[in-house]
């Protein structure tokens, strides 16, 4: 891939330096090695792994997956070979590779989080973690930490305390008010955030009526999701002084470039994946040519763009019968 | 022949009643193995956004088909390619059959689970193998000519629900009745009820190689997302996935206890 000359693709959080702004979301890139045949994952800005629990985790029943209108719901339920063998086989794989690595780590008490946490700091082979606040408590009879911001804020305070490098909460999308939450977690010492996890949903077969989840209820990812996600960021950004990695349904070069105007220093690719392996080179290449036709030279020049806006008033054209478009 | 994504040319398209048969061409698809699947990306139309898995039905020195059945969406805007369309593809994917030296075996199909065994069948014929193929199927007239193209190439024998094609009953009745000697393997793929009963019947029959392909609601097609996972037969539980580890298994490999609650829930 050429290099641009005058052309800054890269981004810095948290003290990391990231050759490019495009990520992998947790939990659509396996632990890297999956795609290595369909990718070289050193291209990437930086990986985040599929999460990580202290015990193998065989995941839940199946069916995990349905489609639906520009969108996916999943319910796979964590399914990972635990944190040992993940230290043991897939962390230093992916240091070897040399690129930045955050590691997401999933518990069911707040125990387990702050022993998988601290032991994948303790291991220095990871550039910074991932909290998926997104799981039952299963000591407050299975209720989501992200349901209740006090007891995701007790819980990121505990990891933070055992853990040297940065951490990085994920959001749920579902919140009576993300910005509350996004304060609770910086106030609780969190370095950054990503946002946002999968939607809650589900889906019918009105043949049978049943779910078509055997979990009855999953996340929903894709496009459909990216709107969403973009008013997370945008709002988020206006209230928290911590960077932001926007993710959520980014399906091209353009939902990128948008969610970083919305205020994401970085942007995860997610499902797409599972469609385009690749497909973050694409938008790497994408971005790249968006800049040059703007005359933009550094892509933090892009973080938050939209927000600078003195008036913030719809842009665009209307692809209607008036414009003869679409 | 190492997977790849690649764009592929509709070269050919044949209506067999509910199936259309898709021939695209594919260089080095010879490589393909019986039992593999492409994962083909069904374009945008009404939201549809995932890839779907379809078996590999035959492949030749360039080209490669599968059986698209109308099912949803997806299937819909595929089985409504034309000649000259451009397919966007992946694969071929998955772990094949394995298939020994000088055996004698029994295909069983269900349905569309017709592709892969037909093309594991014309592969045995090509080691000169012998291979008995067995195709049940609900009403005897859901697949057109297609029954009477196979029967000109392969040893056939048909059984349909309604008894309009070959015997009536399904295709384990046709096991049952297969009285051929000498057979050591068996080879199984069609809806999972089939299975089930399948596997239930065969398992003390005495065939040393018993291997079904299974199907799963299917992501990512390499390993990576755990979406399209099988309740796995070792102790402690946990799941095989069927893009990678799959889609064929060796019959003992698979949970058939949560494979029938799954259904039955």
């Amino acid at each position: 891939m050429a290099e641009d000359k005058g052309i800054d693709i890269g981004v810095e959080l948290t003290g990391i330096r990231l050759k490019n702004p495009v990520m992998v979301c947790s939990g659509t890139y396996g632990v890297g090695r999956e795609y290595s045949d369909w990718m070289d994952p050193r291209e990437l800005g930086a990986l985040m792994t599929k999460a990580v629990t202290l015990k193998p985790c065989a995941g839940n029943p199946t069916p995990r997956l349905w489609e639906v209108p520009c969108g996916l719901l999943n319910s796979i339920g964590l399914e990972n070979r635990g944190l040992k063998r993940f230290l043991e086989d897939d962390l230093p794989w992916l240091h070897e590779m040399g690129l930045p690595v955050w590691v997401n780590v999933a518990g069911f008490s707040r125990e387990e989080y702050v022993k998988v946490a601290s032991e994948v700091s303790r291991s220095s082979l990871a550039a910074a973690l991932e909290l998926n606040i997104s799981c039952p408590n299963v000591e407050k009879g299975g209720m989501y930490f992200s349901n209740n911001p006090r007891d995701a804020a007790m819980l990121v305070s505990s990891v933070r305390e055992m853990v040297d490098i940065p951490l990085y909460v994920k959001l749920s999308p579902r919140s009576s008010d993300i910005k509350e939450m996004a304060i609770m977690m910086q106030e609780a010492g969190a370095d950054g955030l990503s946002m946002v996890n999968t939607f809650p949903a589900m889906a019918l077969d009105i043949e049978t009526a049943r779910p078509r989840l055997a979990n009855v209820t999953g996340g929903l990812s894709g496009p459909a999701l990216h709107p969403i996600a973009v008013m997370a960021v945008w709002e988020v950004a206006g209230a928290v002084d911590l960077p932001i990695i926007g993710m959520g349904g980014i399906w091209s070069w353009r939902d990128a470039v948008e969610m970083m105007m919305a205020g994401a220093v970085a942007v995860a690719v997610g499902t797409l994946n599972f469609v385009e392996p690749g497909a973050p080179l694409g938008i790497i290449d994408g971005m790249r040519g968006f800049m040059r036709r703007k005359g933009i030279e550094k892509a933090e020049q892009l973080v938050g763009m939209a927000r600078r806006m003195e008036v913030p008033r719809p842009g665009g054209e209307y692809e209607g019968k008036d414009n003869a478009g679409g | 022949m190492e997977p790849a994504r690649f764009e592929a040319i509709v070269v050919g398209k044949r209506f067999h009643g509910y199936a259309t048969e898709l021939l695209v061409e594919a260089p080095n698809a010879a490589g393909a193995v019986p039992g593999q699947f492409m994962h083909i990306k069904c374009d945008g139309r009404d939201g549809v956004i995932m890839r779907r898995p379809y078996s590999v039905f035959d492949a030749a020195e360039n080209t490669i088909s599968f059986l698209v059945k109308d099912v949803g969406r997806g299937s819909a805007w595929l089985s409504a390619r034309k000649t000259g369309d451009i397919l966007d593809l992946m694969g071929p994917l998955g772990r094949g059959f394995a298939v020994g030296d000088g055996q004698r075996s029994i295909l069983v199909a269900g349905g569309t689970g017709i592709a892969p065994l037909h093309f594991l069948a014309g592969c045995m014929k090509e080691r000169g193998l012998c291979a008995f193929l067995l195709w049940g199927m609900e009403g005897g007239d859901e697949y057109g000519e297609l029954p009477n193209i196979i029967a000109d190439r392969f040893d056939l024998r048909l059984s349909s629900m309604d008894g309009k094609r070959g015997i009536r009953g399904s295709a384990v009745d046709l096991l049952e009745a297969c009285r051929e000697e000498g057979c050591t393997a068996l080879y199984a793929c069609g809806p999972r009820p089939m299975l089930l009963s399948l596997t239930d019947r065969a398992r003390d029959m005495g065939f040393t190689l018993f291997q079904v392909s299974l199907e799963e609601r299917m992501a990512c097609g390499v390993g990576a997302c755990r979406g399209c996972v099988i309740p796995c037969s070792t102790p402690t539980g946990g799941y095989l996935s069927a893009c990678r580890d799959g889609p064929v298994f060796d019959e003992g490999e698979v949970d058939w206890r949560r494979i029938r609650e799954s259904i039955s829930a």
